[in-house]
């Protein structure tokens, strides 16, 4: 019986396995070992030539040579891959503590967020944004909000007038959006107003001469002070944290009465104002052509003066110079 | 308001409540503190001395010697101040002490004499500014006292806002009344017998005019004008007030003792009837302070046989003013009108401690006390006489009446108040009350008048009650999270500009006339009264001007961006279609971007913004809209376009003007525009037409037009679309390569059939059909078609 020695061809398949280089190399071991023109082809050719039991028993010995080539092959080939591939990745070498890609802006001002935020803290509880003219007329800023032209309280603001018979100005609070809202919608009134506000000051560490307040005004069937004091509480509480403590102390609006503060504990147990609200006076509700047993409440927040709070910001004046040192911050 | 706690232990007995008990008074009282701090001695070691002789010095003309006794010693000290001789009672820093600011006092040698410790002036012990010399003490004081117990030197200080309807509560007699009422104690009473010596030799009136209600006057003789008590000059220091002299000085201390301007006249300078009366226009007054002031009818003057001779309630005229010589005096206290004070001093911009206290309303009834709390002051003075207090008074003055239901409280405080609570606080509150079943009937007492409606009364009660002890309730509106639409679109529009690496700004909204000309040299500005800078008076009619000045700001600092924007209020002065009787005034969202960044690494130094960048900015913003060519100042020639949203000019953008680039000095090309705000409809924005997904295969051409320089691509896509009407389409200019006067034009076409897939005759058609009908509609040629 022709006979080749399975085992020998199978040594010499492992030696060639050993040489392997790059893959390629896999396709001509196979070629080689199982190819068209390899040894066992050739035998397998001259099988038919044996008697039955020979070819039997020689056919399942070449068989096995040949499945054991092509799994040795299988798994070697697959061993090299992973092998190379990892070695390929390990080659890569990027230095990530680099940031290459710069953050370019792509944010709202600060004080945009902290409008944002305040806005929806009391969307949540049924406001509505309403807005009203910068630029206003002196009867909407001071007169309707019961600050006549005899009250003292009318000459603390520092008002920009816009003309020599002082009738039109720049708001000097966003109060004036009560009295707006008030002309032109009817009870229930759910709103915040948030917008800029103009004094005559310099721009300097603690002053400007424009700056953000959000008014809130309610008016509502049997709104009392209570409501307003849960209301604001509310709000210090989502803005601020769940921890921190307020108190309200009596003061004095023109257009609200009773009139309050409301200080938050902060840092070190210091005290700091942080808005002013009361219940609406009616005199305002009898500017607005309101009946002046209407009820409700209004209050007024600082922006920039939460977000100095909130981020320990120490000059007014970065808001406005737009440095992008100080923008990119937030 | 500055209130010491030793001073004001004079009307209440606070000295043993806690500085923090009182504070928290004073702040559940309405007065918020500003400001408060404990006082001590800036000295140690000081102790009263006897002067007892005085002699030169031997080797120096500047200096004397004196011999001091300072208790158990008798010290040998060397002085350079002249204002003592033999006998003066005086503060001395012994060896080993330490005066202000922690300087230390030694034995030392002053030319060959050992000057054992320093005789110390005012200063020296950060007392008050003087330039008298030493301080000269009171000659009982025995030698050896420690000088920081001659005086309340360990003391408390407030600095408390007192809001602007409580007048009354602008001296210390005011806020001992708040004090009285929270702590429950009564309050002292300053009283003590006069005894008038002699009579009016002046006749002193209110005038006509109701804007005096009452003018008092006392006369005094033979009166030294010399320096106040030690403690009043202390006390008006520690409270920010300028020491003067005795006369200026005790003005000053009645008027925050009780809250009653007084005026000193010298008497010898007055002639005649003194009274009230408006000034006439143009008349004039020198003032105490040597200006002379130009009055009109709203003015109220004091008369001397009808001459003026102060201002009154602002300020003293300087004729008749007080001087070292002065030996007779007239002493007003008067009730002058709120509002017309107020109007004259914020006219003349003159405002005073006095002034203040009028325009926020005094006592109506303590005219008469001021007068004799001015006489208290010199009760020791053994030398003075004067004359009986003479008060003209009105009477017209007198508050109302008030009803306050009981339920109005519920009604706006939600709480249900005890008829003792109220009784009690009506009692503290020093109000004249007549309480019943269902109501209260008040009178308010002669120093409030804020309290002239029910609510008045309401808003004390809550005060008194305690705004920490009522419940809080939290009522909630209708419409939850609907922040209105105005809100939604600004949010909208920040986040498409914010994806898109834009940073928001803030800038102020004032600018100088060159900023606003520059991009609307058509319209008028806005222009403030009584601007702040003159520079910059205008309202700004455009937000780029700002947004240049960020960009170069940034630019400048060298910090990495170039794309900013900004959402605020642009002024001019043109009809306001909204708004009757202000300026027109229109919310804008500004916004600019640069071809490059202002400060690149390598790897990004490729790159470069351009116009289409923007645009596609607003595409992403407004989906569909047209852009339309037109000349607009600051803008480049060619490239500046309305926006134009159905049918209506929603905005407009462009290149920054080559010359105004290159005029601030950027390399880059800057591409700017506006967006009216109010013109933008979100719901509009935001709409969302679905076209449903073909099943067929695609077919896909690239075709390649040569065409005209100034022709307009828009127009090609347009027509394929229309022309591919029933298929799923995307149409894409993929090239645009132009050659001096060539230009060849690549578009690419992808369309699919809802119905079938094309075959090769099919799609060859389809080629033919928009090949002819562009060339022959826009008279253009095909240069190639690829099909695949």
């Amino acid at each position: 019986m022709p006979e080749v020695n399975t085992d020998k061809i199978f040594a010499a398949f492992l030696l060639r396995l050993e040489e392997v280089a790059q893959i390629e190399d896999f396709d001509d071991i196979e070629k080689e070992f199982l190819g068209k023109n390899s040894l066992l082809s050739e035998e397998r050719k001259s099988l038919s030539s044996l008697n039955e039991v020979s070819r039997k028993k020689y056919g399942k010995l070449l068989q096995d040579l040949s499945n054991n080539i092509t799994s040795k092959l299988n798994e070697e080939k697959t061993n090299f891959k992973s092998k190379f591939f990892i070695q390929k990745e390990l080659n890569d070498n990027k230095d990530i503590s680099i940031d290459w890609y710069k953050n370019l802006g792509s944010k709202n001002h600060v004080l945009t967020n902290v409008m944002n935020e305040v806005v929806d803290i009391f969307a949540a509880i049924g406001y509505t944004v309403a807005t009203g003219p910068e630029a206003e007329t002196s009867w909407h800023n001071f007169d309707a909000l019961n600050t006549p032209d005899w009250h003292p309280a009318r000459y603390e603001s520092d008002t920009l007038y816009l003309d020599n018979k002082l009738e039109k100005l720049l708001r000097t609070q966003t109060s004036t959006v009560q009295v707006r809202h008030m002309q032109n919608n009817k009870p229930p009134v759910y709103i915040v107003a948030p917008g800029r506000v103009y004094r005559s000051d310099q721009l300097d560490a603690t002053h400007s001469p424009v700056f953000h307040q959000i008014e809130g005004l309610a008016v509502d069937e049997n709104l009392t002070f209570s409501d307003l004091k849960g209301t604001l509480e509310y709000f210090v509480k989502e803005f601020f944290g769940k921890d921190l403590k307020t108190k309200f102390i009596p003061h004095f609006f023109p257009f609200t009465e009773p009139s309050a503060e409301v200080l938050v504990s902060w840092k070190d147990g210091e005290w700091l104002e942080i808005l002013g609200c009361g219940m609406v006076d009616p005199n305002v509700f009898k500017h607005v052509g309101y009946n002046t047993d209407s009820q409700g409440f209004a209050f007024g927040v600082g922006v920039e003066r939460l977000a100095m709070i909130r981020y320990g910001i120490d000059h007014i004046k970065n808001f406005y110079e737009n440095d992008l040192r100080f923008l990119r911050q937030f | 308001m500055k209130i010491l706690k030793s001073w004001l232990n004079d009307w209440i007995d606070i000295e043993n409540i806690s500085n923090s008990e009182i504070s928290e008074a004073l702040e559940s009282l309405g007065f918020e503190i500003e400001n408060k701090k404990e006082l001590n001695p800036n000295y140690e070691n000081i102790v009263v001395g006897k002067v007892l002789e005085v002699y030169e010095h031997p080797n120096a003309d500047k200096v004397r010697i004196t011999k001091t006794d300072v208790g158990n010693n008798i010290y040998e000290i060397v002085c350079g101040a002249w204002n003592f001789d033999v006998g003066a009672v005086v503060p001395v820093a012994l060896p080993n002490s330490e005066i202000k600011d922690n300087f230390k006092i030694e034995k030392r040698d002053i030319r060959g004499i050992q000057s054992n410790g320093m005789i110390c002036s005012a200063a020296e012990l950060d007392l008050w500014d003087d330039h008298d010399g030493i301080l000269l003490l009171d000659e009982k004081l025995l030698p050896g006292t420690d000088f920081s117990t001659i005086y309340s030197s360990n003391d408390f200080i407030w600095e408390i806002g007192v809001t602007p309807n409580r007048g009354d509560c602008m001296s210390y007699l005011g806020i001992a009344r708040e004090l009285s009422g929270y702590f429950n104690k009564k309050l002292k009473n300053k009283k003590s017998n006069l005894k008038p010596t002699i009579a009016n030799i002046l006749n002193a009136e209110s005038g006509k005019i109701k804007e005096c209600n009452s003018y008092g006057s006392v006369e005094i003789e033979n009166f030294n004008v010399t320096n106040s008590s030690f403690e009043m000059r202390y006390r008006l220091t520690q409270v920010g007030t300028r020491i003067i002299n005795n006369v200026v000085d005790i003005t000053n201390y009645i008027l925050y003792d009780i809250g009653q301007p007084l005026h000193a006249f010298d008497r010898d300078k007055l002639f005649g009837t003194i009274s009230v009366r408006k000034a006439n226009n143009n008349e004039k007054i020198t003032t105490l302070d040597s200006q002379v002031r130009n009055l009109d009818s709203n003015d109220l003057v004091i008369t001397d046989n009808d001459k003026p001779i102060a201002l009154a309630g602002v300020m003293g005229g300087l004729e008749t003013e007080v001087s070292e010589a002065t030996t007779n005096l007239l002493i007003e206290s008067a009730y002058f009108d709120k509002v017309s004070i107020m109007k004259t001093s914020r006219k003349l911009n003159l405002i005073s401690d006095a002034s203040i206290r009028f325009e926020r309303g005094i006592d109506y009834k303590i005219q008469k006390y001021g007068l004799e709390r001015f006489l208290m002051e010199l009760k020791d003075n053994q030398t003075i006489n004067y004359s009986e207090i003479n008060v003209d008074d009105k009477g017209n003055l007198k508050n109302k009446k008030v009803i306050l239901k009981y339920s109005e409280i519920k009604k706006l405080l939600g709480i249900d108040l005890k008829e003792s609570f109220i009784k009690k606080v009506l009692k503290f509150l020093m109000i004249d009350s007549e309480v019943n079943k269902e109501s209260v009937q008040f009178t308010p007492p002669s120093w409030r008048y804020d309290l002239d409606r029910p609510v008045d009364l309401i808003e004390e009660f809550a005060k008194h009650y305690g705004f920490n002890n009522f419940e809080s309730t939290l009522p909630q509106g209708v419409h939850k999270n609907n922040k209105g639409s105005y809100w939604d679109l600004k949010s909208y529009l920040s986040s498409v500009f914010t994806s898109n690496n834009f940073q928001e700004v803030q800038t102020l909204s004032f600018v100088n006339n060159v900023k606003n000309f520059l991009f609307n040299p058509e319209k008028k500005y806005v222009e403030v009264f009584n601007a702040i800078d003159q520079s910059s008076k205008f309202m700004r009619s455009n937000l780029m001007s700002s947004l240049i000045d960020v960009y170069k700001l940034n630019y400048d600092q060298n910090n990495l961006s170039n794309s900013y924007f900004e959402i605020n209020t642009v002024f001019d002065t043109s009809k306001n279609k909204i708004y009757e009787d202000i300026p027109n005034q229109n919310i804008v969202l500004g916004f600019l971007t640069s071809s490059t960044l202002s400060n690149t690494d390598t790897r990004l130094k490729d790159q470069e913004l351009d116009l289409y960048y923007v645009k596609n900015i607003l595409t992403q913003l407004l989906s569909s809209y047209d852009l339309e060519p037109i000349t607009k100042p600051g803008f480049h020639q060619n490239y500046s376009f309305s926006i134009i949203k159905n049918g209506q000019i929603i905005g407009h953008f462009g290149q920054l003007a080559t010359e105004t680039q290159m005029t601030l000095e950027f390399n880059n090309e800057i591409y700017l525009g506006e967006i009216y705000i109010n013109k933008l409809n979100l719901n509009n924005l935001k709409e969302i037409n679905y076209v449903p997904l073909s099943q067929y295969p695609f077919v896909k051409f690239d075709l390649s037009f040569s065409v005209p320089i100034d022709f307009s691509a828009h127009l090609l896509v347009d027509e394929i679309n229309d022309l591919l009407t029933d298929n799923e389409n995307s149409i894409e200019i993929f090239d645009d390569f132009q050659q001096e006067n060539s230009r060849n034009l690549g578009i690419r076409i992808i369309t699919r059939s809802y119905e079938k897939t094309y075959d090769d005759n099919e799609t060859r058609e389809i080629l033919m059909n928009i090949s002819q009908t562009l060339e022959s509609k826009f008279n253009i040629t095909l240069n190639s078609s690829k099909n695949d």
